[in-house]
């Protein structure tokens, strides 16, 4: 335990140390509450929620995305620190959910920002967040929580899609663009 | 002590302070009737935030966030910790009243670089709290260079230790500086300046990765500064370091104690409160001090 913390203090800083961004993007934020107060206590496993996209690590995308709401969720993820990680929480950032059919919610959200992990039901019980924050670990020991740096490979990708759905968009590009694969 | 307290003192600072922060985050999980995180909670925080990416605004950015550690540190340097005190000089509690106001009006200008609405709330929230709290502090350390007829605090210390404690013998100063104790450490009820409910945590909002680090250091030294100082002035100070820590636990745990139990002021309504109650009893201690007349 001891020999990890002096071999890859960063990976295991991140491991036991996810700070959630405060940021209420749709209905499943109503079972964050119970997570960090008294009843399931979130603090115990390192996880507090921040005020600021700046200071936090964990990002928890609650519930339906509306177009709306994914101008705001981009504009935070690209100001959280490298390295950051994404959880979908709720079926509906998976696949749409109980809004599939709507002309103002997004389906898919991996197209948009990458996402690391899935927290699948309509809604998960705060037990469920707890599941993923220990499967998250277990993703950051073998380093397959690589969003962040997927979105640098393919962001071109990513811009592109943030396009079609929202129009022009009012901030400039975090990296380059490749206009040529894109 | 020599050249050697002039390292001792920061550590013990550090240490301390680090401590008292997952004292904090432990002893407030127990009130709420949770587990709560490890006590070494901070040391993962901060080890994860030096290790992550941040984003500087500049500068003054950087630099006034040194001011503030920096102006911290010399702080401690004057303060007796038990028989510790590399800078043990006759005007030490002036020097004190002086240095503390560069922690402050760093982090003001560090902050004001960052160029967020929620910073220049934060920092007008600050500056007037410590306008607010500034007040029946002066007056209570007054009535200690008058009590006393010094401005050294090694002699405050030593002139305490002879006869009785300050509480003892100054208890109207004594409650009026537990009364602003909460507004200089920034809990609870004076936890205005870091609404992260109101103003998403105001004057740190900017700070990332290594900058929210230093920043989180420079809060542990100011906490251990601020009881530090109350310890030395008013529970008279210790022979050695394990005693004068251990009074600075138990205060500190009163502190959180208040700190769970009491909801937010408005900013307006701390000014008000540090303006009537903990300075009456400031201007009563100093004339009933000034009518009977001083120590020996």
């Amino acid at each position: 335990m001891l020999t990890k913390w002096f071999k890859q203090p960063q990976k295991m800083g991140n491991k036991y140390s996810l700070w959630a961004v405060y940021f209420c993007t749709g209905c499943g934020i109503i079972e964050v509450p119970p997570v960090i107060t008294t009843r399931w206590d979130a603090e115990r496993f390192g996880v507090i929620p921040v005020g600021s996209p700046r200071q936090a690590n964990l990002f928890l995308i609650t519930g339906y995305v509306s177009l709306k709401t994914l101008k705001a969720i981009i504009r935070t993820y690209e100001q959280m620190p490298e390295p950051k990680y994404t959880v979908g929480f709720g079926s509906c950032p998976i696949n749409g959910g109980m809004y599939w059919d709507s002309y103002n919610t997004i389906k898919h959200l991996d197209k948009y920002i990458p996402v690391d992990g899935w927290i699948a039901g309509c809604m998960p019980r705060p037990e469920a967040i707890f599941i993923a924050v220990t499967h998250l670990w277990t993703l950051i020991d073998k380093e397959m929580a690589n969003g962040y740096k997927k979105y640098r490979e393919k962001y071109t990708y990513y811009r592109k899609n943030q396009e079609r759905a929202l129009g022009k968009l009012a901030w400039p590009p975090l990296y380059n663009i490749n206009k040529r694969n894109g | 002590m020599g050249v050697a307290g002039f390292i001792l003192s920061p550590v013990i600072g550090f240490v301390i302070g680090i401590f008292f922060m997952g004292l904090f985050r432990i002893i407030m999980a127990r009130i709420h009737w949770r587990y709560g995180p490890p006590l070494y909670q901070p040391v993962i925080d901060i080890i994860k935030l030096f290790l992550q990416k941040s984003v500087s605004h500049g500068v003054i950015f950087e630099l006034g966030l040194l001011l503030s550690l920096a102006g911290s540190v010399v702080t401690l340097l004057f303060i007796p910790i038990g028989n510790i005190c590399p800078l043990n000089i006759s005007g030490g509690l002036l020097v004190v009243l002086y240095l503390m106001l560069l922690a402050p009006i760093g982090i003001a200008l560090s902050g004001g670089s960052g160029s967020n609405p929620n910073i220049s709330i934060g920092i007008s929230r600050k500056m007037l709290l410590a306008l607010s709290y500034e007040v029946p502090f002066l007056l209570i350390v007054l009535t200690l260079m008058f009590y006393y007829r010094t401005i050294s605090l090694v002699n405050l210390v030593h002139f305490q230790r002879a006869s009785s404690w300050g509480i003892v013998s100054l208890p109207l100063a004594g409650i009026a500086y537990f009364l602003i104790l909460p507004a200089m450490l920034g809990i609870r009820p004076f936890d205005m300046v870091e609404a992260p409910q109101e103003i998403s945590s105001g004057l740190k909002v900017e700070y990332s990765g290594k900058f929210l680090a230093l920043y989180y250091i420079e809060h542990a030294f100011r906490r251990f500064i601020v009881i530090a100082l109350f310890v030395n002035l008013f529970l008279g100070g210790a022979g050695e370091p394990f005693t004068f820590l251990l009074k600075m636990v138990i205060v500190f745990v009163l502190g959180v104690f208040i700190n769970a139990v009491f909801p937010r002021f408005r900013i307006e309504q701390a000014i008000r409160f540090n303006w009537t109650w903990p300075t009456i009893l400031a201007l009563a201690g100093l004339i009933i001090t000034y009518i009977w007349g001083g120590y020996g």
